[in-house]
């Protein structure tokens, strides 16, 4: 598997897919804001939860991008087309089975089951994250489909 | 439905330092621009008719109003209705300190209590999005709110009593040992963070006390109701997230009904902003003094040693300026504009303004920061090579520039407010100081023989011209004569005489001469600089005889826009008004160890 290429190019695409994600959501496109959401597991305040929220997400993208290189070995190949054909399937699991997952064990978000609790909460994503704004998941599957075509472009497949 | 029409000074302001609302006597929010000052408004109806949305909440029979008033010492601006059998108050606030926790940055509060029996009462939520004043585009339920989403903006509704529905009159019951909170939060191009109705109300407590600790360190002997007031008013229209003071939270209120002097105040004023130094400085205030300092100086960063007319919140200079087709106006006063046209303008005041909040506060004894200082000295130094051009006044007539008068003796107040700070800091001798000497010398000079009319015994509005103007009432407290001069004295009397708009009003300049069509009225902080004007000229039993009459223009709530008819004492113009609550401020502060009176709050 080529380790090289997944430890510098898992952080390019990564980044990559939080800069479209927050170009979309200063572009009106979305509201999903991803440091926020995921920051917010780690801490109440929002300015640092978003700082916090990148990193994390840095390092969740690190570990997709082993699977992606693992499957490139496992195929043999790679390229752009196959890192964004992964993507694509990356953004439907994301959308349709982690993002739905997240009211469950987040700590700061509503679910759809929650009442009236006694602590401010995010709102929740709903189905494809839709709640976010109607462009939400093109905007993921578009900033998915980058991330693996930057992988795809650039990891090895042996 | 007829048009509605309520007085702009019967309007009461909440806010949370990043956006501000306007509550009618009737529990409606008909105005409230957010998360920021200049966003399009949520609730818009006071200047764009119904089709701009707002959100009342009152009884649902037969009611009187019986009170209203801030809660002591805090911005929590209560309605109280008499209803058979008991009353019903409404609390309206937003919250204004999130830093730091898991809250939005925008919450709308509003609480209804019901005593001496369960009254009906009922809500209307009718939100906008954008200039083009477009109903949610989706509505949606999430947990326990509802969410209204459109444009980039969303808002999420919560509540303890009624379920939410918007577009219709919801009724519901509000009994005396329930009260009802419905708690509106918003996010712009990010996502909603659900509020709770126990979590706002609590937060709402915090925060009152928060304003009580912030009222109590005002150093204000007398007309204290007054003073704390316009302070709280001032810091409620500072934008905190950067520390840029908005001259006013709303756009195209008329200067005069019908009429089409209607512009955007949500902008911030190098002028007000020096204005409000003074204020927050004499008041006991000195950290809000200083953050408009280093907001003005952060704005002017780009421009120096040029300091435009006026910033946007985040120090960019002002959008350019746009009428909104179809936007009825207030009481049918058009065109409702966003954006302003005077950010083009060349205006000398502004320096003498800024350099001298600078002086305030070194004469305070803080000492300025070397950055601070050689933004100070540029802006002086301008001043010397520029000040020999015309330009386009304080009031930004849309006219030719000239030489105004006020300009010039704002010019000679940066030359000789720049040349003692640099004594202080042991630079009185340097090239640099007796340059600013030198041309503040020559500059006074040319005021005193080309601005001064001996005919009428005043300096005139501009050199040639045998016209006032109001903005000259500074002169005794900047020092370029002795306040106990001849020429000065004559100067306030003429003021005071031919700029009279009966009682204790004055025009700001002759109406019907600034180029635009139709007349205004008179200007508030005029008044109050006269009140300044004649304390410093030792005629304090005048200033303080015009003080006590201007104290009761206010509205009902204490609040003052920018003019007011003087027929009929109605509020006109942008509301309710930074500059004019600096200038109250500063009047009643003058009045202060000038009087022995001792009857005031």
């Amino acid at each position: 598997m080529d380790w090289g290429g997944w430890a510098v190019f898992g952080l390019v695409a990564t980044t990559g897919l939080t800069a479209v994600m927050i170009a979309a959501q200063l572009g009106g496109r979305t509201r999903l804001d991803l440091p926020l959401m995921l920051g917010t597991i780690t801490t109440e305040d929002p300015d640092r939860a978003r700082v916090a929220g990148f990193g994390i997400h840095l390092a969740i993208g690190q570990v997709f991008a082993l699977f992606y290189a693992a499957g490139f070995a496992a195929l043999g190949r790679s390229g752009w087309w196959l890192g964004a054909l992964f993507g694509l399937a990356h953004a439907a699991i994301a959308l349709t089975v982690l993002v739905p997952l997240l009211p469950g064990v987040h700590p700061h978000m509503a679910s759809e089951r929650a009442g009236l609790g006694s602590t401010a909460v995010l709102e929740p994503p709903g189905l494809f994250a839709l709640n976010y704004g109607t462009a939400t998941p093109l905007v993921a599957v578009g900033a998915h489909v980058a991330y693996g075509a930057v992988l795809g472009l650039f990891l090895g497949s042996h | 439905m007829t048009a509605r029409q309520i007085p702009i000074g019967d309007y009461g302001l909440i806010g949370d330092t990043r956006s501000a609302g306007l509550v009618a006597p009737d529990g409606s929010i008909d105005w409230w621009c957010a998360p920021r000052f200049d966003d399009a408004p949520i609730f818009g109806r006071l200047v764009g008719g119904d089709a701009a949305g707002w959100f009342a909440i009152g009884p649902n029979e037969a009611a009187s109003l019986s009170g209203r008033a801030y809660r002591p010492d805090t911005v929590t601006l209560t309605t109280t209705w008499s209803v058979a059998g008991g009353e019903l108050e409404l609390a309206d606030s937003l919250v204004a300190e999130v830093e730091g926790r898991f809250l939005p940055a925008t919450v709308l509060v509003r609480q209804l209590t019901a005593r001496g029996g369960t009254v009906r009462a009922h809500f209307h939520l009718a939100p906008r999005f954008g200039y083009d004043r477009q109903p949610p585009r989706r509505v949606g339920r999430r947990a326990s709110a509802v969410v209204c989403e459109g444009h980039d903006l969303a808002i999420a509704v919560t509540s303890d009593g009624p379920i939410i529905e918007t577009e219709r009159s919801v009724a519901f019951e509000v009994h005396p040992t329930k009260p009802v909170t419905i708690v509106v939060t918003a996010a712009r191009r990010s996502m909603l963070i659900l509020v709770p109705p126990a979590l706002a109300n609590a937060e709402i407590a915090r925060d009152e006390a928060g304003w009580r600790a912030w009222a109590a360190g005002i150093e204000a002997a007398d007309y204290r109701t007054e003073v704390v007031r316009s302070l709280m008013t001032l810091r409620l229209l500072t934008y905190s997230p950067s520390g840029a003071p908005v001259a006013a939270p709303t756009t195209s209120l008329p200067e005069r009904i019908g009429g089409g002097r209607n512009w955007d105040y949500r902008y911030a004023w190098p002028r007000d902003a020096s204005i409000g130094i003074a204020a927050f400085l004499a008041s006991g205030k000195p950290r809000e003094a200083r953050g408009f300092l280093a907001w003005l100086l952060h704005a002017s960063r780009l421009s120096r040693p040029h300091l435009p007319v006026l910033f946007t919140l985040d120090g960019r200079p002002g959008g350019a300026e746009r009428e909104l087709g179809g936007w009825p106006g207030y009481a049918s006063s058009r065109p409702v504009r966003v954006g302003n046209g005077a950010a083009r303008q060349h205006q000398l005041d502004g320096y003498g303004w800024v350099v001298d909040a600078a002086w305030l506060l070194t004469d305070a004894g803080h000492r300025l920061y070397g950055e601070t200082w050689r933004a100070v000295a540029a802006f002086a130094d301008h001043v010397a090579a520029t000040w020999r051009t015309p330009d386009a006044g304080i009031w930004e007539k849309r006219a030719e520039p000239a030489h105004h008068v006020h300009s010039k003796l704002m010019a000679w107040l940066a030359l000789d407010r720049a040349a003692r700070i640099a004594a202080v800091r042991g630079d009185r001798r340097s090239r640099r100081t007796q340059g600013w000497t030198a041309a503040r010398d020559a500059l006074a000079g040319d005021i005193r023989s080309r601005g001064f009319d001996p005919v009428q015994g005043a300096y005139t509005a501009a050199y040639g011209s045998t016209e006032l103007d109001a903005a000259v009432l500074v002169l005794p407290v900047l020092g370029f004569e002795p306040a106990s001069s001849p020429r000065v004295l004559s100067t306030v009397d003429a003021i005071r005489q031919r700029l009279s708009a009966g009682g204790p009003l004055l025009y700001r300049y002759p109406p019907g001469t600034d180029g635009l069509a139709g007349g205004e009225g008179a200007f508030l902080p005029c008044s109050f600089w006269l009140v300044q004007a004649l304390a410093r000229t030792g005629r304090t039993d005048e200033a303080v005889a015009l003080f006590e009459e201007l104290r009761v223009l206010g509205g009902p709530l204490g609040l003052y826009g920018e003019e007011m008819d003087p027929v009929t004492g109605a509020h006109l113009g942008n509301y309710p008004q930074a500059l004019t609550h600096a200038a109250l401020v500063q009047a009643s502060l003058s009045l202060t160890g000038a009087t022995t009176h001792g009857g005031h709050d």
